[in-house]
């Protein structure tokens, strides 16, 4: 953070910048391993949003205003399209998608995410931008990060299936409903979407809106990451055990969103609590 | 009485700390170009006895609260320089406009840093327990700048939604029990109105009163967060009006970088204000031209003309986020298509979009120099048409 803020002032150099971001990266994977994660995450320490590295990256998108994200004090550049088919360019390199030691997730912006307020299909997204992205990964799990989907009253979930079935045929694809009550698109099919994954925010929905015969692994956002509170392992182990009482058979323990809403010390204190979380839950159900 | 068009300028908040002031109050040693940094800008604005600064600034032992003053006396000469009529010290003399109301106020815990856009970050605090003002906080900078402006000042005092919602909330609400929708939408407003109204009354007000008893006339209270739960405006605008209720003073508010259409119609309800400063810059064109295709960033101003009480609108024509100078025949046509929309250019005033604190000083001179170039030229257009009709 010190060393963006010198380089934003000409205080110090890129090189500098580079090597604390490594440094960084280093202590973020240290975190993760030692809190027993089963697939490592690099923070996207370098992105300035969820979106703006893939539309720098892309011929036909631009970044626009600047634009609050949600009912959050954080703002980003909102995407908006020069042209109907926006292309990527090239992948994104190591700087934005850094080497890990070990079986990784890369999380990217969902075609719906990318494509809202651009006035483009998803579907556009899918193909140009994100599909020649996803090619070029070597992850066990990519997630989309999808937070206005849920928000959205007249979403069209067909629409986005057809954008998701573009993505087919690569890594395995997690969609991550991300701050948001998830109820209203369950009930719409949202567990029938042609993903491997998908991702519920638990402070905004219920345990009793996971439809039952729910068969896909269910990224359960068991962390507030817009609250300062720590959580407790023990309820959030007993709140797993309500889900597998609904039949879901395969649980992930996430945050309800990137924690970068909260700060590093407390995000650090909050993926304890996660593996202790996990801890607990491997126990209660032994 | 002269029916001659007027508008009146006015920056809206901060200005960037220059380096001799960032490095001693953090302690670090100064290097030769920060101290002729100050000796430049020193000779630039015309700072009387700025020669002072630069003794001080050779000394190894420095008072930060000393040199803080200094930047203000520099910043408030700034933008004099620069033309605007209403102005304040670029909040030189307060650590942020969250963290030095937070700082000042009981009832509130740390919570370490977070991003606001970029490489942007703000102190988040957490509300622990009861809140309450530990002492007036811009009591002694309101003084200050009294005896070294002199041009009108105004101002700005961070507002008690904005407080709220830049806070984490561990006091009204549940520490457990929230997980699978435990906790309500309903729970989540009632505890945000009680801790908003809380510091309304317990933080907000004994500051505007105050500063009132010190002689203050005009009192931008800043409400950025505003805008950021849109089923909380009704929280806001009642937080407005219980911090100002009853108080003598020319109340504005300032808001910025949000979708304006949600605050209608619930700021209908908020006739203590009578300006707003709303930052519209940044979603414009740079194109010239007075029609609504040049102006699209602007569209929305026709809802503050219809709110039933006539407030001023404090117009933002400088976009604070890019280094791009606006030429003066762009703040021109900004303003002409405003007072097209309201028909009555009493009710404009002219400002930039936000606090220019992310620009440098020569930027943000640039910038405020333009705008009040492009306000005469402004001035002038509508005057030359008035004497026409007229003549």
């Amino acid at each position: 953070m010190q060393a963006t803020r010198d380089l934003d002032r000409g205080r110090t150099t890129q090189e500098a910048v580079d090597q604390q971001v490594d440094r960084d990266l280093a202590e973020l994977v240290d975190v993760q391993q030692q809190a027993g994660l089963d697939l490592l995450a690099d923070g996207m320490l370098r992105w300035q949003d969820v979106f703006r590295p893939l539309v720098e990256a892309s011929e036909g998108l631009e970044t626009g205003a600047l634009t609050r994200f949600l009912d959050t004090n954080t703002f980003y550049r909102a995407p908006s399209a020069t042209t109907a088919e926006p292309r990527l360019r090239e992948p994104l390199g190591e700087r934005h998608v850094a080497p890990l030691p070990g079986p990784r997730l890369v999380t990217l912006p969902s075609p719906y995410a990318l494509a809202h307020g651009t006035g483009l299909p998803a579907k556009a997204m899918a193909e140009g931008v994100l599909k020649p992205q996803l090619e070029a990964f070597d992850a066990e799990l990519v997630v989309l990060e999808e937070p206005f989907l849920a928000r959205d009253e007249k979403a069209d979930l067909s629409a986005f299936e057809e954008a998701l079935q573009k993505l087919a045929g690569g890594p395995k694809l997690a969609l991550w409903l991300t701050f948001g009550n998830a109820q209203r698109l369950l009930e719409q099919g949202l567990a029938d979407l042609p993903v491997h994954a998908i991702g519920i925010d638990f402070y905004a929905t219920r345990a009793t809106d996971v439809p039952p015969g729910f068969d896909k692994m269910l990224l359960a956002g068991i962390l507030d990451a817009r609250s300062s509170v720590l959580e407790e392992p023990r309820e959030i182990a007993a709140f797993v055990e309500r889900l597998r009482g609904r039949g879901v058979d395969e649980i992930a323990l996430v945050p309800n969103g990137d924690l970068q809403y909260v700060s590093e010390q407390v995000a650090r204190e909050k993926l304890v609590r996660l593996g202790k979380a996990r801890t607990a839950t491997v126990e209660a159900a032994a | 009485m002269s029916d001659e068009v007027k508008f009146l300028t006015h920056e809206v908040g901060s200005l960037a700390k220059p380096s001799w002031l960032v490095k001693t109050s953090a302690g670090k040693p100064l290097e030769e170009s920060d101290i002729e940094h100050a000796r430049q800008w020193g000779e630039k604005l015309d700072v009387e006895g700025h020669e002072a600064l630069i003794e001080l600034l050779q000394q190894d032992e420095r008072d930060a609260d000393e040199i803080a003053r200094w930047s203000s006396r520099y910043c408030v000469r700034l933008q004099e320089s620069a033309g605007v009529d209403v102005l304040w010290d670029g909040e030189q003399q307060r650590s942020e406009m969250y963290a030095w109301a937070i700082a000042h106020s009981n009832g509130f815990e740390p919570r370490g840093t977070v991003r606001s856009f970029d490489n942007k970050y703000y102190s988040k605090s957490a509300a622990t327990g009861p809140v309450s003002l530990r002492e007036p906080y811009h009591d002694d900078e309101f003084s200050f700048l009294k005896s070294v402006a002199q041009h009108e000042l105004k101002i700005p005092i961070t507002g008690a939604y904005t407080l709220a919602v830049w806070s984490y909330d561990e006091h009204h609400l549940p520490k457990e029990g929230r997980l699978g929708g435990g906790l309500s939408r309903k729970d989540e407003i009632d505890a945000r109105r009680e801790l908003t109204l809380d510091i309304a009354r317990n933080i907000i007000r004994p500051n505007l009163e105050s500063l009132i008893g010190l002689g203050a006339t005009w009192i931008q209270i800043d409400e950025p967060g505003a805008s950021t739960e849109e089923d909380e405006l009704d929280i806001f605008v009642e937080s407005f009006n219980v911090s100002v209720e009853g108080l003598d003073c020319f109340f504005s508010t300032h808001l910025c970088f949000s979708d304006y259409d949600l605050f209608f119609p619930a700021i209908e309800g908020m006739s203590g204000c009578r300006q707003y400063c709303v930052g519209f810059a940044n979603y414009d064109t740079r194109e010239l031209g007075t029609g609504g295709a040049e102006r699209p960033g602007y569209e929305v101003i026709s809802k503050w003309r219809d709110l039933p009480y006539d407030p001023i609108l404090g117009l933002g024509v400088l976009d604070i986020h890019t280094d791009f100078v606006e030429p003066p025949e762009l703040v021109r046509d900004r303003i002409l298509y405003a007072a097209e929309v309201f028909g009555d250019p009493a009710r404009i005033h002219v400002c930039p979009d936000c606090g220019l604190r992310t620009r440098s000083w020569d930027v943000a001179y640039e910038k405020l120099r333009n705008m009040v170039e492009g306000t005469r030229l402004a001035e002038e257009s509508l005057n030359r048409a008035h004497a026409g009709a007229t003549g």
